[in-house]
């Protein structure tokens, strides 16, 4: 499994956590526009979901660009090898 | 030419708005002419704007629009609003042409119209996006969508309403998730604006940020008031990323900021508010349930030139009830103002008699904008709506200065995202379980849900429950704090359950969590 896919794997549970959603139906071109719960509260709790799940703290500037997956992965995977 | 088209179209032109004595009532139709050279509608994620000359032609070419359609005076149009200049075209158009508005979510109206065409008898749905393939729009029901002004040969002048005929439907969340639809009147709606613009001094050049749906009372009345004084509105469906409504409201030299608790909240907590500079910014509104004093304090803080209004309101009293001037907050932390000036209250028993002053009792309120009922229940509205009074349903007390102080409910409700829900109805959700013997819910402050819920459940002998189990059995949008598992609940002698007890229950474990 290469590293972009455990962490959309880790992030499609947390949209299910977040969301009750079906984690399958979370890919990368995933946006709010797709999940009726994704709204400006929606954000934060997939925000803490996320935070939970991969050990990290998001700031307010990347909350800002966490518009779809395909970001939200994009701005967790580099945060998980600073980590390691 | 323009005379042509009217006289043309005149003629033909449904009169369920009559012409009576007080003809000239037409909300939209005053509005329109209200407009004035600070009036406009901007996309901000666009930047799309519609200034003060198209504005007024294009309020009256989509209600133009929509009689073309084969709609007549009085019918319902459902209207899908997702912060959009158009569907406040549309919404407007259709009160201009004398049919009755019904704003709802876009997502809802796309998802579930056949239970809100059913629920408002509506002759017309209207959607920006368009149906498509999703779209269950009912064959009996004009299914419009996107520009109504391309279409739109000429230009009607506004149908001639009288006070009392209906303007919108406004939906109210029921507790039991089915939207319950206020009537509300051309002369509500007048009655309402006017008061509100005096009580926050608005100005003929104001400019609101839009962020609230319009399908709210509160976000419709922000709309209502700066239109109605001259001013722009700026939509903004963004708020998900806060900073880009922020710097939009620097951008476009907004005036008017309004939210909920839960918008103050996220602005204090997760944006850079701090950081973003907004010169043109007069004042900030919050309504919709109680913001803590301390963030109120640090909006303050945070803006020392800026007026932070709070307020109080329900959709069965048009949108706004009471206002709390700012330069007397200090004095008054914690209320939510005075009465609108063309308001009265009085605060009861149980009984229904008046309390000594100072004393906690149900607010009632009367005055021109107080709504004639719920639309097609008889029951509910005979409950809320008696002789002109509003019964609010909120447990409140009135100081020796005529400060209104909100308590409490008189109903066991919790606001979850602004959003009522009645504790019964959860309560007997989660008894429904498999494996639940009975269970008490009650509700704490949550950060950004305003209201959360904690659920105190007593299991079946041997049952094995998880929170997880619990959870998937509950709506989404039931924000939940916690649950806890109990042996017994706190109980009167009767057998009913105390809920003030529960509530410390609830505290006293939240606290050893």
């Amino acid at each position: 499994m290469s590293d972009t896919d455990y962490v959309l794997s880790r992030v499609q549970e947390a949209f299910a956590s977040a969301f009750d959603v079906d984690p399958k139906l979370v890919t990368m071109e995933t946006s709010a526009s797709d999940i009726p719960l994704w709204d400006s509260v929606g954000h934060l709790s997939l925000a803490s979901s996320l935070e939970e799940a991969f050990g990290i703290t998001l700031d307010v500037d990347e909350l800002m660009e966490m518009e779809n997956v395909r970001e939200i992965v994009r701005i967790i995977t580099p945060k998980l090898s600073e980590k390691v | 030419m323009f005379a042509r088209l009217c006289a043309s179209l005149l003629p033909s032109f449904p009169r369920k708005c009559k012409v009576t004595a007080s003809a000239g009532w037409n909300f939209a139709g005053r509005l329109v002419k209200r407009l004035g050279p600070h009036s406009c509608f901007i996309d901000s994620a666009t930047g799309h704007t519609i200034g003060p000359e198209e504005l007024p032609r294009l309020i009256a070419a989509y209600g133009t629009s929509l009689i073309s359609a084969g709609l007549r005076g009085g019918d319902r149009v459902l209207i899908g609003c997702d912060l959009s200049p158009s569907s406040a075209l549309v919404y407007l158009g259709a009160i201009y042409a004398g049919l009755v508005a019904v704003p709802v979510d876009e997502r809802a109206l796309i998802t579930s119209a056949p239970m809100l065409v059913e629920a408002t008898s509506a002759k017309a749905a209207w959607s920006e996006a368009g149906w498509g393939r999703e779209g269950t729009c009912k064959p009996s029901v004009i299914c419009l969508e996107g520009d109504l002004a391309r279409d739109s040969a000429g230009i009607i002048p506004p149908a001639d309403c009288a006070a009392s005929d209906l303007a919108a439907l406004m939906a109210t969340s029921g507790s039991t998730g089915v939207p319950r639809f206020v009537m509300v009147s051309h002369g509500n709606l007048i009655a309402n604006t006017e008061a509100i613009v005096r009580s926050q001094s608005l100005a003929a050049n104001e400019r609101a940020m839009l962020i609230l749906p319009m399908s709210y009372c509160f976000g419709a009345s922000l709309m209502h008031t700066h239109l109605y004084q001259g001013g722009g509105v700026v939509f903004d469906h963004r708020f998900m990323f806060p900073d880009r409504v922020l710097r939009a409201v620097a951008q476009y030299g907004c005036t008017t900021f309004a939210g909920v608790p839960t918008v103050y909240n996220v602005l204090l907590r997760r944006s850079n508010i701090r950081r973003i500079q907004m010169p043109g910014l007069r004042r900030f509104l919050q309504a919709g349930g109680g913001l803590a004093r301390e963030r109120i304090i640090e909006m303050r803080e945070l803006f020392p030139l800026v007026k932070f209004y709070v307020m109080y309101g329900q959709t069965e009293a048009t949108a706004r009830i009471s206002c709390m001037d700012p330069d007397r907050w200090l004095e008054k932390p914690g209320s939510v103002g005075q009465p609108l000036d063309n308001l009265t209250i009085s605060i009861v028993d149980e009984q229904g008699i008046a309390v000594q002053a100072g004393q906690v009792g149900q607010l009632l309120v009367k005055g021109p904008s107080i709504c004639s009922g719920y639309f097609n229940d008889v029951e509910e509205t005979r409950r809320v709506f008696c002789s002109g009074w509003l019964r609010t349903g909120d447990l409140a007390r009135q100081d020796e200065d005529g400060f209104l102080w909100i308590e409490g409910r008189t109903g066991a409700f919790l606001k979850i995202r602004g959003l009522r829900v009645s504790l019964a109805e959860v309560e007997s959700r989660v008894a429904a379980i498999p494996g639940v013997y009975e269970c008490g819910a009650c509700a704490v402050d949550h950060p950004e849900a305003g209201e959360a819920l904690v659920l105190l459940i007593v299991p079946d002998q041997g049952a094995r429950l998880t929170t997880e189990g619990i959870r998937h059995c509950l709506p989404a949008h039931w924000t939940l704090d916690s649950i806890r598992f109990v042996s017994e609940l706190p109980k009167t002698s009767a057998g009913k359950v105390v809920r003030p007890a529960l509530s410390v229950l609830a505290k006293d474990l939240h606290g050893t969590a």
